[in-house]
């Protein structure tokens, strides 16, 4: 452990925010593109959610990376290389090869997007449609595979970043961070597509089944990885064990974003008990805990 | 051939030239953090000095590429003192964190073997500042962009040594090729040792595939603030990726049954 490593001084708004809000995105097209490509009719309404939530949620994360470079201007240089103007990759950077994984995410999540809107006839613009029918001479499965693969990425890789530092929190947190926000991201993802088809008043039995037996599963995951995390990191993860950032993790993240969903996932299933209430309540906790995850992880391994 | 510097805290006074000269000769201006806005002046005034120490400036920082750290240890009624000195800098590793992180190649070795960064092209996303195991790089506010020692860039590209090198006054600090300080330092460790200076050390050989600029130490690395066993972050890359990788997998199986066709069971289902 390096005992004077300096931190990068990111804001929780900018650089939290994404690994959040890329994280629903993702975990969102990533569901939504196994439904589909599993093929399940009776499911259909979720991939189309999906599709829906994926792409505007993304559209917001370039805004909060730029806005955290010293040289907002200079964005393009994470593209190419400015003495030669080639395209650039450092593969031993994960911020240089997420980057790259989030512009080809961009790209599947779009026509994804564009695909659910000629479906529903919303889309009138000819350019958009011609664009289109240009990429749909390949089935539109291929790219939900594509998009959900580069999905993951974006999901993982903002933990593998945070855990190739030098900083004592994430270098002690080292391997579980990329996992523990994969996790997140499905849960998180699963929770708002959960909440948006609650809303639209199409929601079957089935579906909320479905999503939340994998919220389930993914919650006790990363329930056991925190638990695991915390083990592995030993006295280097008194940052998120005391203060008020310990404070947000046990009491948000743990106990509100995690245990108290699982307990009304678990007394949903009961057939006694109204369905209704406890998913929206489930979901907006798996939301909330999922963006104090990220603030506390991020922030935690900066203070001094 | 590789350029570097052996700094030989042995023989250092703590005169703080090298400072100087690092500020002088990099047009460096007057660290912001020391500076605030008092009631009733219209300027600037200098009051976050650490005022606890000779040590004026307390770390390195996009302004302070040197630092003369002052390991000042005093028993229990100040009677007795030991007063150690060591000029701390950007060690130009030769596995360095912070070029590896780079996402844009602003941070680049050049053809003497040290670590650059090119102004024009770094964005400021300040990657490179945790990745670094020694806390050196560091960013600018005016700038926008992340700045450390260049070992002189365009001193040594044009014959000269470094700055600190050339001002310091009993040649603690010194620049050359790495291989000819490396038997210098070798010599002067070995002279150490048979004068009873048991604890005598060289930090640099080893650490992060080898500093060039490197120390010899009276104590253990970490009396001076050095990590002992500072980790190279990009070395761990390919067990956090691919633990990541498998917990992807193991997701997209969670999935799988989650929305597969046949579905759960159903409560109270009964098998015929």
């Amino acid at each position: 452990m390096s005992p004077e490593t300096q931190a990068p001084h990111w804001e929780w708004y900018y650089i939290a925010m994404y690994f959040y809000i890329g994280g629903i995105s993702a975990g969102a097209y990533f569901i939504g593109s196994l439904v589909e490509l599993l093929g399940r009719e009776k499911l259909r309404e979720i991939s189309r959610i999906a599709y829906y939530i994926a792409f505007p949620l993304i559209c917001i994360t370039p805004i909060l990376l730029i806005a955290d470079l010293g040289q907002p201007a200079r964005f393009w240089h994470l593209f190419f290389y400015t003495k030669d103007i080639t395209p650039y990759i450092n593969h031993q950077s994960p911020l240089s090869v997420g980057t790259w994984a989030l512009l080809i995410y961009s790209g599947m999540s779009f026509l994804s997007f564009l695909n659910v809107l000629v479906a529903d006839g919303r889309l009138k613009s000819p350019a958009l449609r011609s664009l289109l029918k240009l990429f749909n001479r390949i089935p539109h499965k291929v790219y939900a595979a594509i998009g959900s693969f580069f999905g993951f990425f974006v999901a993982g890789y903002t933990g593998v970043l945070l855990n190739t530092t030098a900083r004592p929190l994430w270098e002690a947190t080292d391997p579980l961070i990329g996992s523990l926000f994969i996790v997140s991201a499905a849960s998180t993802g699963a929770a708002v597509i959960a909440r948006a088809l609650k809303r639209q008043n199409i929601v079957s039995g089935e579906m909320l089944e479905r999503l939340e037996l994998f919220d389930r599963v993914a919650m006790i995951f990363e329930l056991l990885l925190i638990i695991m995390m915390v083990i592995i990191a030993g006295q280097y993860a008194s940052p998120i064990l005391r203060g008020w950032y310990g404070l947000m993790f046990w009491g948000g993240t743990v106990a509100v974003g995690i245990l108290a969903p699982l307990w009304l996932n678990w007394s949903a299933r009961r057939p006694t008990t109204s369905v209704n209430n406890p998913v929206l309540l489930g979901a907006v906790l798996i939301l909330f805990g999922g963006a104090l995850l990220r603030i506390t992880l991020v922030q935690a391994g900066q203070i001094p | 051939m590789a350029k570097g510097m052996f700094v030989d805290t042995s023989i250092c006074t703590g005169c703080k030239a090298c400072q100087v000269a690092c500020k002088e000769w990099n047009e460096l201006p007057g660290e912001p953090a020391h500076f605030h806005k008092v009631p009733d002046r219209p300027y600037q005034v200098a009051i976050n000095f650490t005022g606890n120490s000779y040590d004026n400036t307390g770390q390195l920082s996009a302004t302070d590429w040197r630092h003369v750290r002052f390991i000042e240890q005093f028993n229990e009624n100040r009677t007795e003192a030991r007063w150690y000195f060591s000029s701390d800098s950007c060690k130009h590793c030769n596995d360095a964190g912070c070029l590896n992180a780079c996402p844009v190649k602003a941070i680049v070795r050049t053809d003497m073997g040290n670590v650059f960064v090119q102004q024009d092209v770094c964005i400021g996303c300040k990657y490179c500042i945790p990745s670094c195991p020694y806390g050196v790089i560091s960013f600018s506010e005016q700038s926008g962009t992340v700045h450390k020692c260049t070992l002189c860039n365009d001193r040594i590209h044009n014959g000269l040594g470094t700055a600190c090198a050339k001002a310091c006054p009993t040649g603690s600090i010194s620049f050359g090729e790495v291989e000819e300080l490396k038997k210098r330092a070798d010599a002067r460790l070995a002279q150490l040792k048979m004068r009873g200076f048991t604890k005598a050390n060289i930090y640099g050989y080893t650490e992060a595939g080898s500093l060039n600029v490197f120390y010899l130490f009276m104590d253990e690395p970490s009396v001076y603030g050095q990590p002992e066993h500072p980790v190279v972050p990009q070395r761990r890359l390919f067990r956090s990726a691919a633990i990541t990788v498998l917990t992807a997998v193991a997701m997209a199986v969670a999935a799988l049954i989650s929305f597969r066709e046949q579905g759960t069971k159903k409560n109270g289902e009964v098998k015929p």
